[in-house]
């Protein structure tokens, strides 16, 4: 246990964002009971994972120093090309899934090239990259919305394997892998070189090119996952479905305490900032409150996690806690 | 042709978009006689007069190395603002509000670059967060889509001043000669150098906290002003019509030459970017393709112009290499 601590570059912004979490279920439970009802609790965290999923790969983004603007449009072409291929039959999705996902995987190799090969800044690639495939899909679909999602992809995203949701059950794999692969590969720690330092990783012979596409191919993979997962959701495709996870994906990897700069971070935390977010949207029905006013508490919530963690912040809680530590108090 | 690119290498960061620009609207003018009329000019610079402003301020954001998100956010408040606080007033009820509307924009502006300098925080999570925060105001005070604003407002944004000049081509040209001015002050310079070399900038004695707050006060000026432009144009106000911005302006931005690694371009690129964007739904129009491929051309066109400025310098360098001589 104390290896994966010390393997995390920076365990405290992520235990800070579970502890946040915590207090924020807690206080929310305590004041109106329903909240921490094993049901309601279950129905958060199927929200939370299709945050979760797509952030996912965001966070490998930004952990390599990136930042990856096209996810909601190749979720959402994701989940159009799924209902539009399979037309409402399960049969064809034997090989649909694998070929939307090896789609996502494309698109995000498109970006990766763009921006590692050809150096084109990331916000400007990613966002071209959503701006095209906003318009593809319109052209494609003429605005009309293809036929309904497969059952079987329903259940992926809405059944149950025995009392556990299938869709905790493929984003507890998700997080086991993308944890190991953060952890226990030499891509994970390329990874964390190339976010670090882009220059000294090359100079250290980590293949940062090819880390920086592989990076985009995974999110563009579990943009198109989560597009899938979202259809069974829904029980069909629209255009716009994946326009709020811009924010939210960037918002989650932010709250669980990765640095925007790269090179710290990790999934563990991206989780936590999901939960954050699902919870606190779970807060408004109950205090009858606007959209707007999640809006406001959204921003508040990144803006108080990105403070925290910021380094002035850092170098004043240190010297407040330097004056307390149990050796100065034996020194006096 | 390799003279011809290296001229354009050459040219200020502008030149290319420019060249880009007239070449647009020569072939709407082949395609459709005409269009090059006046009083089509005034529609199509009204148009595009919201993204000008928006990407203007967000311009000097970016000369000093940051982003502004928030600005969507912000021209969201304006409108909302404009629609609710002024119902049934004159223009000259009015003016007061034009006058706080544009404070509040600065104030929002002054926090970003207080937080970004104070704390040290990366301007795109802090401005993500602030424009949530923003834009949630924006909807707290004006909960439904769309509310109109006072008529007075409508007719004053599409004015002749002096039966001349309509409002929004005399907007551009106060904008266009501020830009001209500001350019060569001093603050502008600290911006710049601030932008391009932080540390340099910093032993040189620039402030780094006073260039951050002018630059993100005057980002937050120009969302306040391009929402006051566009709830003039339309007559209405909308909670949620900046989101629809804020990618763009960085577009335009782009498209316009200025570099978002900071300290190279400005708003006159910035303007002639804008206008570019304006003009694919035009261009596309008149080749007869469905207007959804304007997204496709404008997504190519910000990855092309960002692919097409380094083989531009090279051809830069090189003709400066075979032509001896000031060129």
């Amino acid at each position: 246990m104390s290896r994966i601590v010390a393997r995390l570059r920076s365990p405290g912004p992520i235990l800070l964002s579970y502890l946040g979490l915590l207090v924020l279920f807690g206080l929310i439970s305590v004041s109106s009971p329903g909240f921490a009802d094993p049901n309601h609790v279950t129905t958060l965290l199927i929200v939370a994972a299709f945050t979760g999923i797509a952030a996912l790969g965001q966070t490998v983004v930004i952990i390599g120093g990136g930042i990856d603007l096209s996810v909601p449009w190749t979720l959402n072409c994701a989940a159009v090309l799924l209902t539009a291929l399979a037309r409402g039959q399960d049969g064809p999705l034997i090989w649909i899934i694998p070929l939307i996902l090896a789609g996502g995987v494309l698109i995000g190799v498109i970006n990766g090239v763009g921006i590692a090969i050809f150096r084109v800044p990331p916000i400007v690639m990613t966002l071209s990259m959503n701006i095209v495939l906003q318009g593809v899909l319109f052209i494609a679909t003429s605005g009309f919305p293809p036929p309904p999602t497969p059952e079987s992809v329903v259940w992926l995203a809405t059944g149950r394997l025995g009392p556990v949701p299938v869709i905790l059950v493929i984003w507890a794999i998700l997080t086991i892998a993308i944890l190991f692969v953060e952890r226990r590969t030499s891509f994970g720690r390329y990874l964390y070189a190339v976010g670090t330092n882009r220059m000294v990783a090359t100079f250290s012979g980590v293949p940062v090119a090819r880390t920086t596409i592989a990076t985009y191919a995974i999110s563009g993979a579990a943009a198109a996952l989560a597009g899938i997962l979202l259809d069974g959701y829904a029980r069909q495709s629209y255009l716009g479905m994946g326009d709020p996870f811009l924010f939210t994906s960037i918002a989650a990897v932010a709250i669980g305490g990765a640095s925007i700069l790269g090179g710290t971070g990790s999934y563990l935390g991206t989780i936590a900032g999901a939960l954050i977010l699902t919870v606190l949207a779970g807060l408004l029905p109950i205090l009858q409150l606007d959209s707007g006013y999640l809006s406001i508490i959204y921003g508040v919530v990144i803006l108080v996690t990105v403070a925290m963690a910021a380094p002035a912040t850092q170098r004043l809680l240190a010297r407040v806690l330097a004056r307390r530590t149990p050796a100065s108090l034996l020194a006096e | 042709m390799n003279r011809i690119l290296g001229a354009l290498g050459r040219a200020p960061a502008w030149g290319p978009p420019l060249v880009v620009l007239v070449a647009m609207l020569v072939a709407i003018e082949v395609m459709r006689p005409g269009s090059l009329s006046m009083s089509r000019l005034q529609i199509e610079a009204s148009e595009a007069m919201t993204l000008i402003f928006i990407a203007a301020g967000q311009t000097i954001v970016v000369l000093r190395g940051g982003i502004d998100l928030s600005v969507g956010g912000t021209l969201s408040l304006a409108t909302a603002i404009a629609a609710t606080r002024t119902e049934t007033a004159t223009f000259a009820e009015l003016l007061p509000w034009l006058v706080v509307i544009l404070v509040i924009g600065v104030l929002i502006g002054v926090i970003n670059g207080a937080l970004v300098s104070g704390l040290q925080l990366q301007p795109f999570v802090l401005t993500l967060a602030t424009w949530s925060i923003v834009s949630g105001i924006a909807l707290v005070i004006l909960p439904i889509n769309q509310s109109s604003v006072p008529p007075a407002w409508f007719e004053a944004g599409n004015a002749t001043v002096l039966d001349l000049v309509p409002v929004p081509i005399l907007l551009l040209l106060l904008l266009l000669g501020w830009w001209a001015w500001f350019r060569r002050t001093r603050g502008a310079f600290r911006i710049r150098a601030a932008g391009s070399d932080e540390r340099g900038a910093f032993l040189n004695r620039v402030s780094l906290t006073r260039t951050n707050l002018a630059a993100y006060a005057m980002s937050g000026f120009f969302a306040a002003l391009a929402g006051l432009f566009f709830a003039s144009q339309t007559g209405s106000g909308s909670p949620v019509v900046g989101t629809q911005f804020v990618l763009p302006s960085i577009a335009a931005v782009v498209i316009g030459g200025t570099s978002l690694a900071g300290g190279r371009g400005g708003i006159l690129g910035t303007v002639i970017g804008a206008l570019i964007l304006n003009q694919i739904a035009d261009v596309i129009f008149l080749v007869g393709l469905s207007s959804y491929w304007q997204q496709v051309a404008s997504g190519l066109i910000l990855v092309g112009v960002v692919l097409l400025a380094p083989l531009l310098a090279v051809a830069a360098e090189r003709t400066r290499r075979t032509m001896p001589g000031p060129a």
